[in-house]
């Protein structure tokens, strides 16, 4: 199971980030609008899980290509640093348009 | 033993009654994977005739041929047949037949659930084809949206019949994926580490944990819309606090990944032929592997992507859209493997080739469209018009019919054990490859012209005419080649010469036998140290035969095999099969009864239906006990491997798990409901909030927290050899005043029918309480296996099986009771 988790773990973090991300920005833009430090308050709150998600992905990834932690040479440490890559470029490209885009329009 | 001696003794072990009796009971997964496919190819041929209906309707305009009522239902069965009742089960079915011959095991891990879940399946597709013949089959589309299928504007009994009938038909999916991801994982040869394991058997994997985790949010939707419908409950009704989108959340939640649901089998059926077919190895092993993996999970990041017309707000549709133009990233990682694997070896053009070829044009036009609907500007031109038609026909036809004729064509001989004779299948894929394009591409070009779908008639003035007529043509050519198909194959399973054995030289363990597959698959089970074991091995076959590899000696009737650790392939334990049984035909009729009764509202009919269905449950776990501890048994090559019932982590602990990972899905998607209707349903805070009790929370707490330590007590004193019945009645009453907990919320919820927090309340309090009920009965029969002399220090595998579904209940319970008492706290 070790090996199965070590494979699956960076997506699924892909999947929670990016569903509680999309469900965190229901919630603020229901809540109504209001600014820190002329940026709109929705858009503070959202862009630091962006941050944590792409933190907790490259931790992950600096994992996988630790003596320590990564798996047997082979088919599942190459599966594994793949689906680690797959994860941080997901964050990245998923994730994008928290910092591009502006919140609740 | 000679190998004579040997095949006619396994035959007697393995095989099934004779005739068409055998078709009830047996529990095998050759009958059960052919019968699977047979039905599957039956629904194909309804679905297919009433896309023949459609095209008909529309190739002329103002055409009187159907009215828009019979209309409507004839493209809500097309699209509810081809989805639910042919391409998920052509896939569960391949796998089914083909995944223990691969995997070199002598049947999948739980065979009862196989038959259990072909006939619900059965069952459920029927229910729906007998409503399309009395005229009332489903008409609100496909996908059902509300509130065009509430009561209010779909009353009678048709949106019902979809509801309850997919629900049904759903059962068998999910005990298909539960039995193939504990199949995947543990029933292979020894050696075959997940290294090792044939490509099918990855994709297959990767495909039940998607049906696992992106079914349970359809199955919510369609227990909540049914409640709606029959009890009035407003969980899709704006004015009373539900909110029709959440029905299209929950729908696409499982309606995207569904795509690849269906794609994902028919690239493992791709992964394995391309190479034979061009006679080398895949190339990029770890690269398609990790491509799966990747569109697997980015497929759950994409169903808004439906939504986009929807008025969500601007970051909403840039998260989707992003994740919609990174999808194509692994598929294209698989294409271009695909052609590097074609390019390193030396392609023959033989039948199945064709139908790859065919896919490779059509699939990638289909990915193409794909994209540009992933770019917003675009969608909102294109949505709900015939382009959208058009490009789901290249993705799942491209994507799923094309491959699976060419796997039809690789794997005929080894169903029959015969060769292909007549040249009719190179004609009739001709006309398929054209008829399909002719009808789509055109359908592209309608849409962009500004045709509707699901239209029953235009006017001559809108300028589709010539193009409907043209697609309509193509359609009737698509349906030659079909018919030309079909008939090839019949003509090779009656009339073609015998074939010999591995006819395509393939190197994977399913040629590894006699064909067709005898009932006992392996007469001995594979050593594998390869990915391509009969490359290796050309004499496998043989080898095995003569009783060399492990468990070659039959032993007093029993059907044995082995399962191994996940990951090494190493031997673990020594597992028995249950022989054959008309239990499961019998189970999914009651369980048929329990759907039939809600549909038809005979409500009386639905505690006995459950009582029945109780029953039977309980008779199926009770035949699983030993009254003697098993000694270590000897499976060959010098090894002796424990008993499945003396494990800590036996086959239905691993089951278990799987099925609580679907569950935990369903669990999730209600919770999320719960909170999507809070926060962005109109109508809401709601006029009376539910009033809480410390009481009854603390009260409902404990016994979610007494319960399972008290599992685990009873589990620490069945394994020192002390009693752990008292321990097992502990967690039983735990469980019990979990119950009540949720029983008092369900009894107090503000008016269910007034607004949708009550309803939600009502519903989310009916989840704990049905699981406390569970965990009960899983307490009570555990208890009295004790009781009984069934358990032991050693025979212990039941003690985890129920903890954990012990400590679910618990997490989910305490979660539910937390939720709802809260919510009162804070207003």
């Amino acid at each position: 199971m070790t090996e199965i988790f070590r494979i699956l773990i960076a997506p699924l973090v892909w999947f929670v980030s990016f569903s509680a991300i999309y469900g965190l920005h229901g919630v603020l833009c229901e809540t109504g609008p209001g600014a820190f430090e002329g940026w709109p308050v929705q858009r503070v709150v959202l862009i630091s899980p962006v941050l944590l998600a792409i933190a907790l992905q490259v931790v992950n990834l600096w994992m996988l290509y630790q003596p320590r932690f990564t798996a047997p040479a082979g088919l599942l440490r190459f599966v594994s640093r793949a689906g680690g890559w797959t994860g941080l470029v997901a964050t990245v490209w998923t994730l994008f348009p928290v910092v591009a885009l502006s919140a609740c329009t | 033993m000679r190998a004579l001696e040997r095949h006619r003794k396994l035959s007697a072990i393995w095989a099934s009654e004779t005739g068409f009796r055998g078709w009830f009971s047996t529990v095998n997964h050759n009958d059960l994977g052919r019968m699977f496919l047979f039905t599957a190819f039956l629904f194909f041929i309804i679905g297919g005739l009433l896309a023949m209906l459609i095209r008909v309707q529309l190739a002329t305009p103002h055409s009187a041929f159907a009215g828009p009522e019979i209309y409507n239902q004839i493209f809500t069965m097309h699209g509810t047949v081809m989805m639910f009742l042919f391409a998920i089960p052509t896939f569960e079915g391949l796998a089914i037949y083909l995944l223990p011959k691969l995997l070199g095991t002598r049947d999948l891990a739980f065979p009862r659930l196989t038959a259990y879940g072909f006939w619900c399946y059965a069952f459920g597709g029927t229910m729906l084809i007998v409503a399309m013949v009395f005229g009332i089959a489903p008409d609100g589309g496909w996908f059902m949206y509300p509130p065009l299928s509430s009561a209010i504007h779909s009353p009678g009994i048709n949106a019902d019949f979809w509801l309850i009938g997919i629900t049904f038909v759903e059962i068998s999916a999910i005990a298909a994926a539960v039995e193939i991801t504990v199949s995947v994982l543990k029933y292979r040869a020894p050696g075959m580490s997940l290294e090792k394991m044939p490509i099918f058997a990855w994709y297959a994997l990767v495909t039940a944990l998607m049906i696992l985790t992106g079914f349970p949010p359809l199955i919510l939707g369609s227990v909540l819309l049914e409640l709606e419908r029959a009890f009035g409950l407003p969980f899709f009704q704006a004015d009373l606090g539900g909110d029709s989108l959440l029905w299209q959340h929950l729908f696409w939640l499982f309606g995207h990944p569904e795509v690849y649901i269906i794609f994902l089998p028919a690239a493992g059926v791709i992964s394995t032929v391309l190479p034979v077919m061009c006679r080398t190895t895949l190339l990029g092993y770890g690269w398609i592997v990790s491509a799966a993996l990747a569109l697997a999970f980015l497929s759950f990041g994409l169903w808004v992507h439906h939504m986009f017309t929807t008025g969500i707000p601007h970051l909403g549709l840039a998260f989707f859209s992003a994740a919609s133009t990174l999808v194509a990233v692994p598929t294209g990682v698989q294409i271009f493997a695909w052609i590097g694997t074609m390019w390193k070896g030396r392609p023959e053009l033989h039948l199945p080739m064709l139908h790859i070829l065919g896919f490779f044009v059509t699939f990638v036009i289909g990915g193409l469209t794909g994209v540009m609907v992933a770019v917003v500007p675009f969608d909102w031109q294109a949505h709900d018009t015939a382009f959208i038609t058009a490009h789901l026909h290249y993705v799942l036809f491209g994507g799923f019919v094309f491959p699976i004729f060419a796997g039809i064509y690789y794997w005929l001989p080894h169903f029959t054990g015969r060769r292909q004779f007549f040249r009719l299948g190179e004609l009739a894929f001709a006309l398929v490859f054209s008829g399909f394009h002719i009808t789509f591409l055109a359908m592209h070009w309608a849409g962009l012209l500004g045709q509707r779908r699901r239209i029953s008639a235009y006017a001559p003035e809108d300028g589709w005419t010539t193009i409907n007529l043209i697609s309509s043509v193509g359609s009737f050519i698509l349906a030659i080649g079909i018919a030309m198909i079909l008939i090839d194959v019949l003509l090779h399973v009656f009339t073609a010469r015998r074939s010999r054995r591995n006819p395509w030289n393939a190197s994977t363990l399913e040629w590894a036998m006699i064909t067709p597959a005898p009932a006992y698959t392996f007469a001995s089970l594979p050593q594998v140290s390869s990915r391509d074991p009969l490359a290796r091995e050309p004499e496998l076959a043989t080898t095995l035969a003569r009783g060399e590899g492990f468990l070659g000696t039959p032993r007093d009737g029993l059907r044995e095999t082995l399962a191994v650790d996940s990951a090494s392939g190493r031997p673990e334990m020594h597992v028995l099969y249950p022989a054959n049984t008309r239990l499961p035909i019998i189970m999914s009729a009651v369980t048929g009864l329990f759907f039939l009764s809600l549909l038809l509202k005979f409500y009386w009919i639905v505690p006995l239906a459950l009582a029945g269905v109780i029953v039977l449950a309980w008779k199926w776990v009770r035949s699983l006990g030993l009254r003697d501890d098993p000694a270590m048994q000897p499976v060959g090559h010098d090894l002796n491997l424990p008993s499945s019932a003396t494990v800590e982590r036996a086959p239905g602990w691993w089951g278990s798990v799987f099925l609580l990972t679907a569950n935990g899905t369903f669990f999730a998607a209600l919770l999320f409901g719960f909170a999507f209707l809070w926060t962005v349903a109109p109508g809401w805070p709601p006029p009376v909030w539910f009033t809480p009790s410390v009481a009854e929370l603390a009260l409902g707490v404990a016994g979610a927290v007494i319960a399972p330590l008290a599992m685990r007590r009873a589990i620490r004193r069945n394994r020192a050899g002390d009693a752990p019945l008292f321990s097992v009645l502990i967690a039983l009453s735990g469980s019990a005043v979990l119950g009540i907990a949720c029983a008092a919320l369900m009894l107090r919820a503000p008016a269910p029918t007034e607004h949708a927090y009550g309803s939600t309340l009502l519903v989310l309090g009916g989840y704990g309480l049905f699981h406390a009920i569970i965990a009960a009965l899983m307490g009570g029969f555990l208890a009295r296996q004790i009781r009984c002399g069934y358990t032991s220090a050693k025979r212990r595998a039941a003690f985890p099986i129920v903890a954990l579904w012990v400590k679910y209940t618990s997490i989910t319970g305490a979660i539910i009771l937390l939720a709802a008492h809260l919510s009162g706290m804070l207003s």
